[in-house]
């Protein structure tokens, strides 16, 4: 039997305590999904908190949203079920650092800022760089897959998450992976959980792996005219020896502080003299590709990307890499055509774009004109669309993830079933609203 | 367990008369992988040719409630292409062709048997290669490369085979044809292309796979040091990590086998060092000068003897040649040995190694190592000779110590090798019992009868139900655990 909602404050005050338990009206609107509102907010301290908040949710048949630093909230389908907010933000120690192993385990709702200079402090640092921001949380980056332009070189979550613990929808305590670089016993779980936005398990510590700063680092900005004019630099560069640790494009609005229409910004870290000797011969390919060269000032990447937090709409586009050139031209050209803004910064060497949209269009011009015109245009070579942000009426028109195989779909929907069979954890906010 | 007439009939229907192997000497090839000690050998192999017959022979075995055993090359270490319970074998060695090599995307796609060392065979004038290089890339498959999650010397650099795995096709346990990632680098839903990859063949049978491929260097470099004892050695290496230099690989190799080599194949590694650190480092030319020079001071400050650096392409590969034959060149020091794969976090490298020869001393063998120090990936190889009463036991007792040591220390049971048959019940000291559930649960979802490679990567647990009973007898040889 249900309980009441006054006894169920008082099980959930049980666990974390009066004052980590909030249900003021203020509080409940800040945690807001999508629009749906929470009945409660908890901010457990501990994993064993964790533990028991979610055994009771499950006997309780309640919904929990498991919330990091907040950022990506927007990130999904909008909930089936809300019934309380996991606040993950007290979780923030580091459990274990040893620089001479270059790993390091810590508790999830550690924000990227607290951690970084801690591990700057040994010259080392965690390489996960997203667009929103270093005020994000570990667990958030990793259950959201989220990257960034060092991505090229560095890699994505599942290249950085060694061991993961995490607490499974009937509250059990659960550890995948390991504490060192290399590691091949049993399943890779980590890999399960990256990307997962916590509908299988709420993340609560990492083991990740560290790299060196680079001695020496040096980014370039080469312009274009258009986005299609930077194709042959992207692809030259690729099939060079060259060993940049950033390979993006930018265009429209992203590329407002750029001599053009569009430019291709790369980095290089490294001893000095291999980013000096680098960045010459990226300047004569630049150059004969007709492109614009300048040294970028030391900030460019650390800047606060501006045309993402203004955007009404913003996208993560999925291509083949030759592409990204290609489909930014295209992108900006379906965007002129209705009469709206956009601007792209790209993992290019990835074929990862960053679309923001601003403008005013019906709900149904989204869904059709845009999101469902891109779809369509990248989905033959196994492309995707994910909405990142939306207006919730765009929202509540389409999957904001776009399709996934059946078959392959069937899987996921299994998997669910197996280890949230109540829907406990997020539910309604994944792939196929599972 | 004796497969019915009618049973073989279908299968034969299915890859039709060469594709099928029934005769007791022919199953007999397919009884063991590498690790000889674990036999079994299947009641057939079926040797597919395309992704549907594959996905044919699996919904027969389903429908029997026959065993399937994926195998590549079968030049695993760990007891994993062998049929404990009999069954159905599916040997993917015909489905060996490349799909697609698409160099502007740094990709290819090629099917499961393909040999590691065709692809970058095939893509390496164009100057692109496939980076996990196992010590058997000359003969493995990249199918069993994924499947065991491989490594390899270069992976301290570039990571090991998941790093490289953009896509699946797979065949799963429950008979559906599933395709997972892909070229383009990311997809909306669970990464279950990584779930698959080092899942030893017990969540289902990969059909394709599609690999980053990368741009070569502009310049490598390769450099021998040696050291009068691995301690000396195991310090160097920490050094060079610590000095923020990531080397494309950095392997250690101590005195047995440095004598195995020598007297066996020779590569010039210099006789009575009591340790050597074989040192590449590849990038952009500046780059690893410099590189070089920090690693050489680092190796002279622990007490290296001599730092000898590849003058040409002959020379490297004379170097790596040493390495990449090591665990062969043993047959020289003894009759008969054990591997361990167990990893340690690298700053605990020396600490670990002189537990290696406290061991050593204890059970009175003598303990060989080449391992990938770099990454804390230890390879000793623990010599008896089975003739000796007594022998076998006393090393089985020392690499289980070992084991232990390494796992004390904050370590892996396993770096690269994988589970299987052989340390299947190692995992408990790895994980704990509901860690070990959820794995179950998960192999559950991909393999809901328990057909796909059983007894193999999980210890039996309550949580896979009934360990597998196939109609009849099993066979499980003496002396293999499930």
């Amino acid at each position: 039997m249900p309980v009441s909602s006054h006894a169920l404050t008082d099980a959930l005050a049980g666990i974390v305590g009066k004052d980590r338990l909030l249900t003021d009206a203020a509080s409940l609107a800040s945690r807001a999904v999508d629009g749906a509102l929470p009945a409660w907010i908890v901010r457990p301290e501990s994993v064993d908190d964790v533990s028991r908040l979610l055994r009771l949710a499950a006997e309780e048949r309640l919904a929990v949203a498991p919330r990091g630093s907040g950022t990506l909230m927007g990130l999904g389908n909008p909930p089936r079920r809300l019934d309380g907010v996991l606040d993950l933000a007290g979780l923030a120690a580091v459990v274990d650092y040893e620089p001479a192993d270059l790993t390091t385990t810590v508790q999830c709702g550690i924000p990227l800022a607290a951690l970084a200079p801690r591990l700057a402090a040994q010259r080392q640092f965690f390489p996960l760089d997203p667009l929103d921001g270093s005020s994000r949380s570990v667990g958030g980056v990793l259950a959201t897959n989220a990257s960034g332009p060092l991505r090229y070189r560095y890699g994505t979550p599942r290249d950085l998450l060694l061991g993961v613990r995490f607490v499974q929808a009937d509250g059990t305590v659960t550890w995948g992976g390991a504490r060192v670089v290399k590691s091949v016993t049993g399943y890779d779980v980590p890999k399960l959980m990256v990307g997962s936005l916590g509908t299988l398990g709420v993340l609560v510590e990492a083991t990740l792996r560290l790299h060196p700063v680079p001695e020496a680092e040096q980014t370039w900005v080469v312009s274009f005219p258009t986005a299609e004019r930077a194709a042959g630099l992207l692809a030259a560069i690729l099939d060079s020896s060259l060993q940049p640790n950033r390979l993006e494009i930018l265009s429209g609005t992203a590329a407002a502080r750029t001599a053009g229409a569009a430019a291709v910004a790369v980095s290089f870290g490294s001893v000095p003299e291999a980013v000096t000797a680098q960045g010459e011969d990226l300047v004569q390919i630049a150059r004969g590709e007709g492109g614009q060269v300048v040294t970028a000032e030391g900030d460019f990447w650390s800047r606060p990307w501006g045309f993402l937090a203004d955007a009404t709409v913003v996208l993560k586009v999925a291509a083949p890499p030759s592409e990204a050139a290609a489909l930014c031209g295209e992108i900006q050209h379906l965007a002129t055509g209705i009469g709206i803004v956009a601007g792209i910064l790209g993992e290019a060497g990835n074929g990862v774009l960053h679309v923001a949209l601003t403008g005013t269009l019906s709900a149904a011009e989204w869904e059709s004109r845009v999101i469902g015109a891109l779809r369509a245009r990248v989905a033959p070579a196994g492309g995707s669309v994910v909405v990142e942000r939306a207006p919730r009426e765009v929202k509540e028109r389409l999957d904001v993830w776009g399709p996934v195989e059946p078959e392959t779909l069937a899987l996921m929907k299994r998997l669910k079933s197996e280890f949230d069979p109540l829907g406990t954890l997020n539910p309604g906010r994944y792939v196929d609203r599972i | 367990m004796a497969l019915a007439q009618k049973f073989l009939r279908d299968l034969e229907a299915i890859v039709g008369r060469d594709g099928l192997v029934a005769t007791p000497e022919g199953r007999l090839t397919y009884e063991c992988d590498m690790h000889t000690f674990y036999k079994g050998a299947p009641d057939a192999v079926c040797l597919p040719t395309s992704t549907e017959q594959v996905a044919s022979v699996v919904r027969l075995c389903l429908e029997a409630r026959v065993p399937l055993v994926p195998r590549g090359s079968g030049t695993g270490l760990i007891g994993g292409a062998m049929a404990p319970y009999g069954g159905v074998m599916v040997s993917t060695t015909r489905m060996n062709r490349i799909l697609d090599v698409d160099l502007p995307n740094r990709c290819a796609t090629v099917e499961p048997g393909l040999i590691n060392l065709w692809l970058t065979n095939a893509v390496k004038e164009r100057g692109y290669f496939f980076a996990p290089d196992p010590s058997s890339q000359m003969v493995s498959s990249i199918g069993g490369n994924a499947s065991t999650n491989a490594g390899g010397p270069h992976c301290l650099k570039y990571g090991i085979t998941v790093n490289h795995v953009l896509g699946l096709e797979v065949v799963t346990g429950a008979g559906e044809v599933v395709r997972l990632g892909g070229k383009v680098q990311e997809r909306p839903g669970y990464d279950l292309t990584g779930v698959v990859v080092g899942s030893e063949g017990t969540l289902g049978i990969l059909t394709q796979v599609t690999v980053r491929l990368l741009h070569a260097p502009e310049a490598v470099k390769t450099a021998l040091a040696v050291f009068s004892s691995v301690e000396d050695a195991s310090e160097a290496v920490s050094g060079i990590i610590a000095a923020g230099i990531i080397p494309a690989a950095l392997e250690l190799l101590d005195a047995p086998i440095i004598r195995a080599i020598e007297e066996g194949i020779g590569a010039g590694y210099p006789k009575g060092a009591g340790a050597v650190l074989l040192i590449e480092l590849d990038g952009p030319r500046a780059e690893i000068e410099t590189q070089a020079r920090r690693a050489a001071e680092i190796c002279r400050d622990r007490q290296a003897l001599e730092i000898r650096v590849a003058r040409d392409d002959a020379e490297r590969a004379l170097l790596w040649k040493g390495r990449k034959e090591a665990a062969g060149a043993v047959g020289r020091l003894t009759p008969n040995w054990l591997l361990q794969d167990a990893v340690v976090p690298r700053s605990k490298l020396p600490q670990i190694m002189r537990e290696v020869v406290a061991i050593s001393r204890r059970y009175g063998l003598v303990i060989a190592n080449v391992f990938h120090a770099g990454d804390g990936n230890l390879h000793p190889l623990i010599c008896y000779d089975d003739r000796e009463p007594g022998q076998l036991e006393r090393a089985v007792q020392a690499n289980e110590e070992l084991l232990r040591a390494c796992l004390a220390l904050g370590g892996s049971v396993t770096g690269e090798h994988g589970v299987g048959v052989d340390k299947a019940k190692s995992l408990t000291l790895q994980y704990a019992e509901a860690d070990l559930n959820f794995m179950a649960r998960l192999r559950r979802v991909f393999d809901p009868q328990n057909v796909m490679n059983p007894g193999k990567l999980l210890p039996s647990h309550p949580a896979c139900g009934e360990a597998f009973q196939p109609a009849g007898t099993g066979r499980l040889p003496a002396g293999t655990w499930v």
